[in-house]
């Protein structure tokens, strides 16, 4: 009873697939939220008239990350029920649970947007950080919303362990369990009010850090040992061998690397050690996949099956590199961060990791979908019209997104330079450098990347929506990777 | 040929992710129980609360060769002198103020935030404040009705969020007792507004 | 005892973040040559790993002067760890892959035999 090729029918999903695909579409409009409110922020920047107390920076620019967070997220637990029964070899447990729970989820995330966008600000009372905003740079949710995440977190956790439990436990089962416990436990370092802002954020990097440093990484780990076993086809007990290593060497170097954000938030000089040591712990990770990489495509012929996630993954890889690696280190060490922490450097990196590292491997996520949903349709060379929308879309979104960063390195460096080591940070030399030339440039060019990007996107959702329509032939697997 | 190294199998390797994930949250437990206690209110790196009752200076320390905030003389706030406890719940109000207006995703605090505005981390100490006589009335009315005020040349204006003058006065509490924080020196060579009589 | 850290110069900003960019990359570049040489038998390519590995070194020194590292015991300890943790990964990483494709190369080489 094989499906028609190239047309989408859910007949050609699982159960857990069928909720994936909800993930995955709600992500797709998240992104495009934040990729409209990142271009509005960056316009305030060169005409700080727009929307003047209708829609202020601060709003715009808490929609952009919020809805970052949000869609990454969306991005992993749909990555998660996709792979799920086919990893479990039972289908999923709590199916029904589940969907009820995208469901509220969802319906929540859009009360809260809503709420920042129109209420936007409360009185300074607990009632608003309850209702309203809680005001804390990228966990801006209401407090009544953060309960809300972690009872879906919770169902999901449950889907996921009682899945698992009742088909078979693989490796990758297992260390995706483990972290969502963790990812979970994390999150309710960030569920209090205090006065005291030093040990405000104290926890308010355990969860930040300790999400993006940490968990989310060992989360991607799994879901693309998955994708490594199916698109590539290497043998599962290669794939959790390394995924074990991985998971060591990542939490080994980042979880102690919490200690480069406190350096100067009140918290003792040892710090400063632990953050520089633990720094350059972090790229090892990275160095142990290039040489693992070489070394399985100089062993093993790669065939792959679907071209557009391949080559996102390749972004991926790269992505991480860069924009973790090598951004992170340069501006890490306390002797240095100390003018680049909370300046333009600071945004550079995070559009570049959080890019490289996590967009990516969602947008490959979002190709092996359709690929599945399209009847297992063929995405790999001579796709028809070669496949000109996905090359410029991950063309023109990675250049658009190396065009920001390299704009705001260059405002970074201004204004540590200006603002920080000659005028000391003072309102007046925090002007001086935003109204810099050299400043002012990097955001002119910031915003002209931030259009590039933005066409990408387009692309990218006109891409998802037509792949493999009109195609007749199918998938070549890759071989069995048991 | 298929002889595995034990320390290329997967259950060494299995164990090896789970003690080291293990060992590095219980160092970062030790350490975080070893931080608490000194970045209370009331420590030494950041003090009570009632500290806005004092004159909060930013002197270079020659041993540490950095800039580190000295607790002066008297000089209470709004010239009232407040109990630790009403210190506190002012700060409090200004803290809260703070997050209900979203202040963060302008301004960095500590350096951690958006960069669309100044850190406000020495703002209480910030020579744009005129004199130190004129300051706290200066910040109360710009945190209240900043639309119309000179802010730079550029045109970047703080929009008009509806802050009360108790709320104004908390928020300005809550600037004033975080510029006593020692944050390792962070902002570097700051030039802080002329306090001396 | 001194300062646990000396803020770097505004002189030496450019030199610290060239050569830390350096850093990472030249690890990188050092692990895939190396790396590529061994899966490839091209020994040739080895002084070429190890000559990104030099010019890590001498990046590794040149930020640790511009960034007053060697003032510190603690900071002169994380450099020379820096130093020989970027020079040993990859080998120990090449072991780990060998190691662990042990199995997967005596079937290709079962695979190589039988179709020959």
């Amino acid at each position: 009873m094989a499906a028609t090729i190239g047309k989408l029918d859910s007949a050609n999903l699982n159960g857990g697939q069928k909720l994936a695909v909800k993930y995955f579409i709600t992500a797709m409009v998240l992104f495009g939220a934040q990729v409209l409110f990142g271009l509005i922020s960056g316009l305030q920047y060169l005409k700080p008239d727009l929307f003047y107390e209708v829609l202020d920076f601060n709003v715009n620019r808490m929609v952009h990350i919020n809805a970052m967070i949000v869609w990454l997220l969306y991005g992993f637990l749909g990555s998660v029920y996709w792979i799920l029964e086919d990893e479990a070899q039972h289908e999923v447990v709590g199916l029904k649970l589940g969907n009820l729970i995208f469901w509220v989820l969802t319906a929540a995330v859009a009360v809260v947007v809503l709420v920042f966008l129109f209420v936007q600000v409360g009185p300074g009372k607990e009632s608003s950080i309850w209702l309203i905003n809680e005001g804390r740079e990228y966990i801006e949710a209401p407090r009544w919303a953060d309960i809300g995440i972690v009872v879906s977190v919770l169902t999901f956790f449950y889907n996921v362990a009682a899945t698992f439990s009742k088909g078979r436990y693989t490796g990758i089962g297992g260390v995706l369990l483990l972290d969502l416990l963790a990812l979970f436990g994390i999150y309710l370092a960030g569920m209090f009010y205090t006065t005291n802002i030093s040990i405000d954020q104290y926890w308010w990097w355990w969860v930040i850090h300790l999400w993006v440093e940490a968990t989310w990484e060992v989360m991607v780990a799994c879901t693309m040992a998955y994708a490594l076993m199916k698109v590539l086809g290497v043998r599962r007990k290669i794939v959790e061998i390394w995924l074990y290593i991985e998971v060591a060497l990542m939490f080994g170097s980042g979880i102690l690397g919490i200690g480069h954000h406190y350096f100067w938030i009140g918290t003792p000089e040892y710090w400063f050690t632990i953050g520089g040591f633990f720094s350059a712990l972090e790229p090892i990770p990275l160095v142990a996949m290039v040489v693992h990489a070489i070394f399985d495509a100089g062993a093993n012929k790669i065939k792959n099956s679907n071209h557009p996630t391949m080559a996102w993954l390749i972004a991926h890889a790269f992505g991480n590199f860069f924009g973790a690696g090598v951004w992170g280190f340069m501006h890490t060490l306390p002797q240095i961060n100390l003018y680049t922490h909370g300046t333009q450097w600071s945004a550079s990196h995070g559009h570049f990791a959080f890019f490289g590292a996590y967009a990516t491997i969602n947008i490959a996520y979002f190709y092996i979908a359709m690929q599945q949903w399209r009847g297992k349709v063929w995405m790999a060379g001579d796709q028809i019209g070669n496949g000109w929308k996905w090359k410029w879309s991950i063309g023109l979104l990675n250049l658009g997104m190396v065009g920001m960063v390299m704009a705001m390195l260059v405002s970074g460096y201004v204004q540590s330079q200006i603002e920080r080591a000659i005028e000391g940070s003072t309102w007046a030399g925090y002007f001086a450098a935003q109204a810099h030339p050299w400043f002012v440039q990097g955001m002119w060019w910031r915003e002209i990347f931030g259009v590039m990007f933005a066409v990408g996107f387009v692309l990218l959702v006109w891409d998802l929506m037509t792949v493999g329509k009109h195609e007749t032939r199918s998938m070549v697997e890759a071989k069995s990777a048991e | 040929m298929a002889t595995n190294q034990w320390w290329a199998s997967e259950s060494f390797w299995r164990k090896t992710a789970i003690w080291v994930t293990g060992g590095s949250l219980i160092v970062l437990i030790l350490l975080t129980v070893d931080t608490l206690p000194q970045i209370a209110a009331g420590s030494k790196r950041v003090p009570a609360y009632s500290t806005i009752n004092f004159r909060i200076e930013y002197k270079y320390d020659d041993s540490r060769h950095a800039q580190v905030p000295v607790i002066g003389m008297k000089e209470p706030l709004f010239g009232k002198e407040l109990s630790e406890q009403d210190a506190e719940a002012l700060v409090k109000l200004g803290k809260l103020t703070t997050q209900s207006k979203n202040c963060m995703n302008c301004h960095t605090l500590l350096g951690n935030g958006a960069y669309y505005a100044p850190d406000l981390t020495k703002s209480w100490l910030d020579p744009n404040w005129g004199t130190k006589e004129l300051r706290e009335d200066q910040m109360v009315e710009f945190i209240k009705n900043p639309s119309d005020k000179l802010h730079n040349s550029m045109g970047r204006r703080m929009p008009k969020l509806g802050v009360t003058d108790e709320e104004a006065r908390g928020v300005v509490a809550f600037l004033k007792w975080m510029s006593s924080i020692d944050t390792n020196g962070f902002p570097y060579n700051f030039k802080p507004i002329e306090q001396e009589d | 005892m001194n300062a646990v850290i000396e803020p770097a110069r505004l002189a030496d900003f450019f030199t610290i973040f060239f050569t830390s960019a350096m850093v990472i990359l030249l690890g990188a570049l050092y692990a895939l040559l190396f790396a590529y040489s061994r899966i490839k038998v091209m020994p040739r390519l080895m002084p070429l790993a190890y000559a990104s590995y030099l010019g890590l070194f001498v990046s590794t020194l040149f930020l640790a002067k511009a960034a007053n590292l060697l003032h510190h015991p603690l900071w002169i300890a994380v450099v020379v760890f820096m130093l020989l943790g970027y020079l040993l990964a990859p080998h120990g990483i090449w072991h780990l892959c060998v190691g662990t494709h042990v199995d997967e190369h005596a079937e290709t080489k079962d695979v190589v035999q039988k179709s020959s």
